[in-house]
């Protein structure tokens, strides 16, 4: 990802940016000479940054440095270098072709994550385990389940990516204010040509046309678009790594944690869940950074002002970076979480009958039992029971005392049969096969796959 | 821990048995059994060193053991945590350490739930003379000692004073209700079953036991008292065991075999006040004591403070 942003790698975009321009204009009719042109194509990759950062120190203007060691290496080319052409042309193209190729990155690393995240949806699918509403125990889930919420955010930020992919356009060849006045001009007032020039730049970079109207720049709102996607993919890791730090501090589920790795540096036994901690810290600072696109956009003036230039080469570079980042470290952990099911199923076990009372009363009812008085039997065993593991039990009694209270009639077998984990966890594993049968599998058809990426944590 | 007749706590005592006493604390019970022995029902002047502790924590032992089958009384007989509950407790520690429960207080239920896994004892004698139990026929053939399979429920009500006395299990019905005899009388079976083959496979034959239940705070059965304690029950050593008679008691049977040579010897006629005790009776009965929570276990004695 760092490769999209590198100086070297704009600069040879903008490099390409200027042979096309010229090689367009003059299969236009514009009289630029065959020789500027190959100069301008043997000198491409002699792209001298030492050079051009020394030339901005005195002429204070970055594309001009560029054009300046350009024409240095590629002297016969020097005058129709950047012709008819304003420094948008190179920045904002080039910034869009940077959009681009980072969104498929960041799709590939979209992709991995969920690949290996479904991997663990579809193997837990069954397991039953306590579920949270307000972080206090509820109805029981499936592991699977709870990671198909996980998956399903990311699946909704991968078709979110598709969609930018679908909707964006190049800037072209559009002039200081956008009016494509110079070309029309270069063009000796042929429109047509004008369109004609900015068709086959946009096909030469692959995009699918030119914004029907721009400023100086391609709209920022795009920008904060693009951001905002990105800032989705913060808040669904941010998420799903909190939840598996929640799971670790329960002893239920952990992150990979290498064997000779140290949790604290003074207290050693500890197994600290710190790639979700750092997706955290990283996902944190990307839905940030949204922000900074939204004001961007906001405050860009009339055709254009320049108080975009310095935030968008800080926010979108470090967006990209961010995103990529926590994709990885989502497809490390997804791939090795450590599940302890024996401390899944006791966890379980400790609130399991207060979540089966309905079940109690009606099956105590169905034995001749008044539900109202069995309603208040069940609140009195309820509270002694809660308040028994509130003073250091660590297992839950309820059972045994409602067992025990002859108005429901109800044995230890029949109550415990009430509250088989699996027969309450409802369709979670219905639900989580048809996730990934219908919404996941199409995603990764054709995906190759990839090995869990290395983290360097 | 030196051994104890009585404990004398300072709280209003509810109860003494022979070998036990039952303390007051406002809303549970310290249940504290003594050290105090007693043979062919006659309390014995020497106290037998570690007996209380013994029972209390073999109670202790299958209260943690059983409750997946009934809730029982028992909050705690670590004394640690014991005064950590009651503070009141403890200034007199050293006087309950180990022989002390604290336990819930209940409703009891009128009623001694008995089990026989194997025939022995007064149920012996009744069916060798009427081929009865309780008056109820038994299979005819059986020989003393041996196992019943199923073991059988015989409940008897609680004499105040003197010997419990066998009734029919209709006559529980007409005490407790329908339901709470059937309650009753499954939960102790199950309680039985499951404490025989447990014992069985740590050398240890429960021959026969006697359940207590009651009513908790909250309206639901509990056990309570001492359970599947050598004096709540017959423990015998498997090893001994032959049907055709009676295996020696794995924790009585010294103190046993001197007072019947007493008797023999016409030197104790049975009756009030029991002889003196022998050191030497006394300190191998306390090992058998300790052998026995040993076996069950498979844990030492703890050195109660």
């Amino acid at each position: 990802m760092s490769d999209v942003f590198s100086p070297l790698r704009q600069a040879l975009t903008w490099r390409d940016l200027w042979i096309a321009l010229a090689e367009i204009e003059r299969e236009l009719g514009v009289d630029v000479p065959e020789s500027a042109i190959e100069e301008l194509r043997a000198g491409r990759d002699s792209v001298d940054l030492a050079r051009i950062a020394e030339i901005e120190a005195e002429l204070r203007h970055d594309v001009m440095a560029h054009v300046h060691q350009y024409g240095e290496v590629a002297p016969g080319a020097r005058p129709f270098i950047h012709l008819g052409a304003t420094s948008a042309f190179v920045a904002d193209n080039a910034g869009l072709v940077q959009l681009r190729d980072a969104l498929a990155l960041t799709s590939d690393r979209l992709l991995a994550a969920i690949s290996a995240l479904s991997e663990f949806a579809g193997r837990w699918a069954h397991l039953p385990t306590l579920g949270y509403t307000h972080w206090q125990p509820a109805q029981p889930v499936t592991v699977g389940k709870r990671a198909t919420l996980w998956l399903q955010d990311l699946v909704a930020d991968l078709e979110q990516i598709r969609l930018l992919q679908v909707e964006m356009r190049f800037r072209g060849a559009r002039g200081t204010t956008g009016t494509e006045a110079t070309f029309l001009e270069l063009f000796e007032g042929d429109g047509d040509k004008v369109d004609e020039l900015n068709r086959r730049l946009s096909e030469r970079f692959g995009f699918t046309g030119t914004w029907d109207v721009v400023g100086q720049t391609y709209p920022r709102k795009f920008d904060h678009r693009v951001l905002s996607v990105l800032a989705g993919i913060g808040a669904s890791v941010a998420r799903f790594a909190q939840d598996v730090r929640l799971l670790q501090s329960f002893g239920e589920i952990e992150e990979p944690f290498g064997r000779s790795q140290i949790g604290s540096s003074a207290m050693p036994y500890k197994r600290n869940p710190m790639r979700c901690e750092r997706a955290g810290a990283l996902a944190r600072h990307l839905c940030i950074l949204e922000l900074d696109a939204a004001w961007t956009a906001s405050v860009q003036g009339f055709e254009r002002t320049l108080d975009d230039s310095a935030n968008r080469r800080i926010a979108i570079p470090e967006a990209f970076l961010c995103a990529d980042a926590i994709l990885q470290i989502v497809a490390n952990v997804s791939s090795g979480l450590v599940v302890h099911e024996a401390v899944i199923r006791a966890r379980l076990d400790r609130s399991l009958p207060f979540l089966v009372t309905e079940q109690v009363l009606i099956a105590g009812v169905r034995k001749g039992g008044d539900r109202q008085e069995l309603h208040e039997r069940v609140r009195v065993h309820a509270m002694a029971a809660r308040e028994r593991l509130d003073t250091g039990s660590e297992d839950n009694d309820f059972f045994r005392r409602v067992a025990g209270d002859l108005s429901f009639g109800l044995s230890m077998e029949e109550l415990t049969g009430l509250s088989r984990p699996e027969d309450l966890v409802g369709r979670c594993p219905v639900q989580v096969e048809r996730f990934l049968r219908e919404r996941v599998a199409p995603l990764l058809e054709g995906y190759s796959g990839s090995e869990a990426p290395e983290l360097r944590v | 821990m030196t051994a104890s007749q009585n404990s004398d706590l300072p709280f209003p005592l509810l109860r003494r048995g022979k070998v036990r006493e039952m303390y007051d604390l406002g809303d549970a019970l310290l249940m504290v059994a003594s050290d105090r022995i007693s043979a062919f029902d006659v309390v014995l002047p020497q106290p037998i060193p570690d007996k209380g502790a013994v029972l209390t924590q073999i109670s202790r032992f299958w209260f943690d053991k059983s409750g997946h089958i009934v809730r029982n009384h028992c909050i705690s007989a670590d004394p640690d945590e014991i005064v950590k509950l009651r503070p009141e407790l403890a200034a007199t520690r050293p006087l309950w350490a180990g022989r002390g429960m604290l336990v819930e207080k209940a409703k009891t239920f009128p009623v001694e739930c008995v089990v026989r896994g194997y025939i022995t004892g007064s149920a012996w004698k009744e069916y060798s003379r009427e081929g009865t139990l309780a008056g109820e026929p038994l299979p005819e053939g059986l020989i003393e000692a041996q196992e019943l399979e199923p073991p059988i429920f015989s409940p008897a009500t609680k004499a105040e004073t003197g010997h419990d006395e066998n009734i029919t299990f209709d006559q529980m019905k007409g005490v407790l209700g329908t339901k709470v005899a059937e309650y009753l009388r499954d939960t102790s079976l199950d309680l039985y079953g499951f404490a025989r083959d447990y014992a069985r496979e740590r050398g240890i034959i429960i021959a026969d036991t006697k359940f207590e239940f009651g009513t908790s705070g909250t309206g639901e059965v509990l056990l309570i008292d001492e359970a599947l304690t050598p004096d709540s029950s017959r423990f015998w050593p498997a090893d001994q065991y032959q049907a055709g008679a009676t295996p020696p008691s794995l924790d009585k049977q010294p103190v046993r075999d001197y007072l019947q040579e007493l008797v023999n010897e016409g030197r104790w006629d049975k009756s009030p006040p029991g002889p003196d005790l022998p050191d030497e009776i006394v300190e191998s009965t306390s090992a058998r004591y300790r052998e026995a929570y040993r076996r069950l276990t498979g844990e030492e004695l703890p050195d109660f403070k």
